[in-house]
C-alpha cells in the first residue's frame, strides 16, 4: 500500500475501512443480540413507552397538571371510591395525578439526560485528551480521582446550598458527579484506539494534532463512549429523584416524581396511592434503564462486566 | 507496608485541601451579604459594618482563606445562622446517631448480601442465580424513600410494630433499638444488592483460580473449597467495594434521617439547607466530605494489610 501518496481523507477512508473489518463480526448485529435477551427486550420497550408518554404529555394528559379539582384525594378509577374521570384518582390538593404522572415524568427525565449530556460529554472530553496527551495522563486522572471522593448527593447538597433550591443545581451536581465516571470509561476506550497502528499512520503522514484527535480518535470512540455512558442514566435518574423528594430539586407547582412521591408523604395513611404511583414509576424507570444497561454491556463487551 | 501507609496519608492532603477550599467557596458564593443575614433584615448599616468586620469579610480573600484554615484547624466553624449554637456542637450531637444508623444498617445488610452473592457463584446459570442477580438489580433501582414509606406504611401503621418518628435513646436501651430498628432496614436494604453482586464477580474470578483447583484435587468437599478457599480470598476486593459505596450508603442516610426524623447529619444538612442556615449546611457538607475521604483512607490501609500482593 502507498500510503505516503494518499492525502490524509483517503486514509481516513482506508482506516475506517480496516477497523470495520476488524471489529468482532458479533457487533453489527449487537442489537438483535440484545432483543433476543427477554428481559432487556421488555426493559427496552418499557422505556420507550415511558419516553413516548413523557414526550406526548400535553397530548395526552387529560387535565392541566397544576389545576385543582374538587374532588381531593380520590383514589384510582379501578377502587369502589375511584372517579372516572382521574384514572389513577386526585393527590392532596384535587389535581389529577395521571396527569402531573405524564408531565413529572418529562421532568424527571429531562433532568436525567441533559445531566447525563452534559457530564458525558465534559467527561468524555477529559477522557480521550487524557490518553491522547500520554504526558497528561497521571495528572488528570489524580484528579479524576479527587473528584470521585463527592458523592453525587453531597456535591447537590452543596451545591443547592448555594444555589438555592431548583433543578439547576441538582442537573449541575448530576453531571459533576458523572465526569469522573465517563473520564474513565471514556479514556479506556481510546487508550485501546490509540495504541492502533492508523493512528500512526496518521502521525507519520504529518496530520496535526487536532486532525488526528478529531478524525481517528473521536470517529473511532465515539459510539462506544456513548452507549457506555448511557448506563449510568439510571443511577443519574435515581439521585435526582431522591434530590427532589428531599425538597432540593424541582420546586412546586412544577410536577416531578421525586417531588409528587414527596408530597404524597403526608397522605400515606389515609391515600398511600398518591406517594406509591410516582414511586413506582422510578423503580420501573430505573429498572428498566438499569436492566438494559446491563444487558448492552453484556452484548457489546463482556470484559467490562462488574 | 508503612510506606504504603504514608504514601496514602500523603495523597489524602491535596484532596483534604481541596475540600476545605469547597468549603470556603461555598459560603463565598452565597447570594447575598452573609453579614446582612447574620445581623438580620432590621440591622442598621452600622451594625452591619461591624458584624462584616467581626467576621474579617471586609479582608482579601486569600487572607480570608487563610484565617478560615487556621479556624478549621482549632474546630471553629462559626455559629448556626438559626439556632446561635457553634456548628461544633450542632454536628457533634449529630455524628452519633448518623454513625449508629450506618452500623446497624451494614452489621445486618453486608452478611446477608455476601451469602447471598456466595450462593449465586456457586450455583452461577442456576434459577438461584437468576433470582439473586434480579433482587440485586431491582435493589439498586428502587428508590430508598420508597422503601422507607412501605416499611412505615407496613410495620409501622398497618402493623404497628415500630416506632419510626425520631430517636429516643441510643441503641442499647429497648426504645432507642425499636426507633433504630425501621431506618436500619431500609438503608441496609439497598446495600444488599450492590455487596450481593460484587461478592458473586469475586467469588467467581477466585473460583477460577489455580489453588482452588488444587484444593478441588486434594478432594477437600466442594464448601470448604468455596468457603475456606474462595470466599475468604474473594472478600478482599469486596470489602475495597464496600468503602466504595460509603457515598451511596452517605446518599441514603441523609433521605432515611429526614423520612423517620433521625437526629443525624443528614437530617441537619437538609434542614440547614432549606432554612439557609449557611454555616451549618458548609459544616455539615465538610464533615460528610471528611467522613467519605477518612473511609476510603482506611479501606485502602486494610487494603494493603489484607492483601499481600499490594505491598511494596
Amino acid at each position: 500500500m502507498t500510503l505516503a501518496a494518499t492525502d490524509p481523507e483517503d486514509i481516513t477512508a482506508v482506516t475506517e475501512e480496516g477497523t470495520a473489518t476488524a471489529a468482532p463480526p458479533a457487533r453489527a448485529h449487537w442489537f438483535r443480540r440484545l432483543l433476543r435477551d427477554r428481559a432487556a427486550a421488555l426493559a427496552l420497550f418499557t422505556l420507550t413507552l415511558i419516553i413516548l408518554g413523557a414526550l406526548f404529555a400535553p397530548l395526552l394528559a387529560p387535565f392541566d397538571p397544576a389545576s385543582n379539582s374538587r374532588s381531593i384525594m380520590t383514589p384510582p378509577a379501578w377502587s369502589s371510591m375511584g372517579e372516572p374521570q382521574h384514572l389513577l384518582g386526585t393527590d392532596g390538593q384535587g389535581r389529577d395525578i395521571l396527569s402531573r404522572l405524564l408531565y413529572g415524568t418529562r421532568l424527571t427525565l429531562l433532568i436525567g439526560f441533559v445531566a447525563v449530556g452534559i457530564g458525558g460529554a465534559i467527561g468524555s472530553l477529559i477522557g480521550l485528551l487524557s490518553a491522547f496527551y500520554a504526558r497528561l495522563d497521571p495528572w488528570v486522572m489524580r484528579g479524576v480521582d479527587v473528584l470521585l471522593s463527592f458523592p453525587a448527593i453531597l456535591l447537590g447538597l452543596a451545591l443547592v446550598a448555594v444555589m438555592g433550591q431548583g433543578i439547576t443545581p441538582v442537573i449541575i451536581a448530576l453531571a459533576v458527579s458523572s465526569v469522573p465516571d465517563c473520564a474513565r470509561i471514556a479514556r479506556g476506550i481510546a487508550v485501546g484506539v490509540m495504541k492502533q497502528e492508523f493512528i500512526e499512520a496518521g502521525r507519520a503522514v504529518g496530520l496535526s494534532d487536532l486532525a488526528l484527535f478529531n478524525r481517528y480518535l473521536l470517529r473511532n470512540c465515539i459510539s462506544s463512549i456513548m452507549i457506555f455512558i448511557s448506563l449510568r442514566f439510571g443511577q443519574v435518574v435515581l439521585i435526582g429523584a431522591t434530590l427532589s423528594f428531599l425538597g432540593l430539586g424541582a420546586r412546586p407547582p412544577a410536577a416531578e416524581l421525586g417531588m409528587m412521591a414527596s408530597q404524597g408523604r403526608e397522605f400515606l395513611l389515609f391515600a398511600p396511592h398518591i406517594a406509591v404511583i410516582p414511586s413506582v414509576l422510578i423503580f420501573v424507570i430505573v429498572l428498566s434503564a438499569n436492566v438494559a444497561g446491563d444487558a448492552l454491556r453484556d452484548v457489546l463487551d463482556p470484559r467490562l462486566q462488574a | 507496608m508503612l510506606r504504603t501507609i504514608i504514601d496514602r496519608l500523603l495523597l489524602s492532603i491535596p484532596v483534604l485541601l481541596g475540600v476545605l477550599l469547597f468549603g470556603f467557596l461555598l459560603l463565598q458564593l452565597v447570594p447575598g451579604d452573609p453579614a446582612r443575614v447574620v445581623a438580620g433584615p432590621t440591622a442598621t448599616p452600622e451594625i452591619v459594618a461591624q458584624i462584616r468586620q467581626e467576621m474579617g469579610l471586609d479582608r482579601p480573600v486569600l487572607v480570608q482563606f487563610w484565617a478560615y484554615l487556621e479556624r478549621m484547624a482549632q474546630g471553629d466553624m462559626g455559629r448556626s445562622m438559626i439556632s446561635n449554637k457553634t456548628v461544633t456542637s450542632e454536628l457533634g450531637a449529630a455524628v452519633g446517631p448518623t454513625v449508629e444508623l450506618m452500623l446497624a444498617s451494614l452489621v445486618w445488610s453486608v452478611p446477608i448480601g455476601i451469602a447471598m452473592g456466595t450462593a449465586a457463584a456457586v450455583l452461577r446459570g442456576s434459577l438461584a442465580d437468576r433470582v439473586v442477580m434480579g433482587l440485586s438489580v431491582a435493589g439498586v433501582s428502587l428508590p430508598i424513600f420508597f422503601i422507607s414509606l412501605l416499611l412505615i406504611q407496613y410495620l409501622g401503621v398497618v402493623w404497628p410494630i415500630f416506632p419510626f418518628i425520631g430517636r429516643p435513646g441510643p441503641w442499647y436501651t429497648p426504645e432507642g433499638f425499636m426507633a433504630l430498628f425501621l431506618p436500619a432496614l431500609s438503608l441496609g436494604l439497598i446495600l444488599i444488592g450492590p455487596v450481593a453482586r460484587m461478592t458473586r464477580s469475586s467469588v467467581l474470578e477466585v473460583l477460577k483460580l489455580d489453588h482452588v483447583r488444587t484444593a478441588r484435587a486434594k478432594g477437600l468437599s466442594e464448601i470448604r473449597v468455596v468457603l475456606k478457599h474462595g470466599l475468604r480470598n474473594a472478600l478482599i476486593p469486596v470489602i475495597t467495594l464496600i468503602g466504595l459505596q460509603a457515598g451511596y450508603l452517605l446518599g441514603g442516610a441523609v433521605v432515611t434521617e429526614t423520612i423517620f426524623s433521625w437526629p443525624g447529619l443528614g437530617r441537619l444538612v437538609v434542614g440547614a439547607i432549606l432554612s439557609s442556615d449557611f454555616t451549618v449546611a458548609q459544616g455539615a457538607v465538610l464533615l460528610f466530605a471528611l467522613g467519605f475521604i477518612t473511609i476510603n483512607l482506611i479501606i485502602d490501609i486494610l487494603y494493603s494489610i489484607l492483601d499481600p500482593r499490594v505491598r511494596k
